[in-house]
């Protein structure tokens, strides 16, 4: 599987940044990113130049829109045209996510935590959500230096909450970028799993959120699978289901393997050399840790465990970032067929 | 050069406006080359501080966990000046034709068939029934005038 570097939320000077596609996909494409989101508010007039933005630099564009509305800000990402903002009121949101996604969008949550008006107006989210079924993602981690932010521990626990009442959903990060401004701030990558490396890049990224196959850092990247014991055992990516049984009708054993990318987006990112915690959490809490070498080439680390009372499961790496214990990386979530028929 | 005045009006908003959309529609009788649009409002910013940091504390109410308060009070100066925020969309007889969402209290905005502002789709200015919509985020100031204004110059052939 390709891992895809992605900026997900992004802003030009077709909204309120300071930037136009170019420059944004130059300093991202200087970044060690491979596709960004142009997520402007309210418009998608910034898109005229991605095809040439797109040859010029190598990178990705996808498509996407920011819903800036009253009641929350609300990233959407490949819509093939424009679905009306305008309409959003606080309880008819699923008509507007069903209309992007008839347009072939996802949409998420964006910062649902940032205070709002008249602080930052519209920016607390306050759609209400009967079903989030209706919503592709959450943007758990807004701005730089995300994990360390308050806003962003709620948007990480409601995520945690929602997965494990048993809904299915993604995780993002999103820089919220509107202008090319050195930071000192560790940066956030998403990564998206492409699946069909031969299909068209803007479709397999847009795929792999869909379908959860996403992983978050600020340095190493960590994804995870789910592995059947035994001989032409059975792997389960990240956003996959683990079903009750096999094709052979038993149950086998799992153990979940973790891998540790140090070597990606070489020399663009730094963690002062350090024993980190990985572990593997899930709706009973964690299951498993151990320590692990931070910043020292790829790695592998295999944990069997039992599936027993499991909706869900990701991997979460922990360190020490600017004298901050923080998360540094988590995978989005392998889910397990529950035998109750959910 | 012929010049149509489509929309000329001024108004006063409220705290009250708050979160709600404000429709201009208008017809234009013949294709154009130029549909041009100015709007104004002022005040931009709340100058009275205190006032401010009383909107902030209602919001940080609604929006900060209650152990996070005082600190987000402590840091309010972050958010100050406190600025109103009106934006501008456009919608010609067919199609969105995009928004500008963004601080600026004085656009002045431009669309033809080559050419448009930042946030708005160049294409041409038929003739039917188009919409300005106003879209009022935030009134914080005790009121707030504005102005919106419409022409269209040229001929579609020009
Ligand atoms: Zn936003
Ligand atoms: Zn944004």
């Amino acid at each position: 599987m390709r891992w895809l570097a992605c900026e997900l939320h992004t802003h030009t000077l077709h909204s309120d940044g300071k930037q136009t596609l170019r420059e944004l996909a130059d300093g991202a494409a200087k970044l060690g990113f491979e596709c960004i989101a142009l997520t402007d508010h309210n418009t998608m007039s910034g898109l005229a130049d991605k095809d040439a933005v797109e040859r010029e630099t190598g990178l990705v564009i996808l498509p996407g829109m920011e819903w800036t509305t009253f009641h929350g800000h609300m990233v959407t990402i490949g819509a093939s045209e424009f679905a009306d903002w305008r309409l959003a009121e606080p309880g008819n949101l699923r008509e507007g996510t069903a209309a992007v996604r008839r347009r072939g969008g996802l949409a998420g949550l964006a910062h649902p935590f940032r205070i709002g008006s008249p602080a930052c107006t519209g920016c607390f989210w306050e759609f209400e959500i009967r079903d989030w079924s209706d919503l592709d993602y959450i943007e758990v981690w807004s701005t730089t230096f995300a994990a360390i932010k308050e806003d962003n521990r709620r948007a990480f626990e409601l995520w945690t909450s929602r997965l494990n009442a048993g809904d299915r959903i993604a995780a993002t990060s999103g820089r919220d970028w509107h202008e090319q401004k050195e930071t000192d701030d560790p940066l956030s990558v998403t990564y998206l799993g492409l699946a069909d490396e031969s299909a068209p890049l803007q479709e397999e990224a847009l795929r792999a959120l869909r379908e959860g196959r996403v992983a978050v850092t600020i340095g190493p990247l960590l994804t995870l699978t789910v592995v059947e014991e035994g001989d032409n055992g059975a792997v389960y990516a990240l956003g996959s289901e683990v079903p009750l049984a096999s094709g052979a009708g038993a149950r086998q054993p799992l153990k979940a393997c973790a891998d540790l990318r140090a070597s990606v987006r070489e020399g663009l990112w730094e963690l002062h050399p350090q024993s980190g915690r990985l572990v593997l959490t899930s709706n009973k809490g964690d299951l498993l840790e151990l320590s692990v070498h931070l910043a020292e080439g790829d790695s592998r680390h295999s944990f069997p465990f039992d599936r027993e009372g499991l909706l869900w499961i990701r991997a979460e790496l922990w360190g020490v970032v600017r004298g901050v214990h923080a998360r540094i990386a988590f995978t989005n979530a392998i889910y397990f067929e529950r035998g109750d028929g959910r | 050069m012929s010049i149509d005045l489509l929309i000329d009006r001024t108004g006063s908003l409220s705290p009250d406006d708050s979160k709600t959309h404000l429709r201009f529609p208008f017809r234009l009788d013949r294709e154009c080359a130029n549909l041009h649009i100015e709007f104004d409002y002022s005040p931009k910013l709340l100058e009275d501080e205190e006032r401010a940091r009383e909107l902030l504390d209602a919001a940080f109410e609604l929006y900060v966990e209650p152990a996070r308060r005082a600190a987000a009070r402590a840091n309010a100066e972050r958010y100050l000046p406190l600025a109103n925020l009106v934006t501008v969309s456009v919608d010609d007889p067919n199609r969105y034709r995009g928004a500008c969402h963004r601080q600026d209290p004085m656009q002045r905005l431009h669309l033809s068939a080559v050419e448009a502002s930042p946030g708005l789709l160049p294409g041409r200015i038929e003739e039917g029934e188009w919409t300005l919509t106003l879209s009022v985020h935030a009134i914080v100031t005790e009121s707030c005038s504005y102005r919106l204004k419409a022409w269209a110059t040229g001929e579609d052939n020009e």
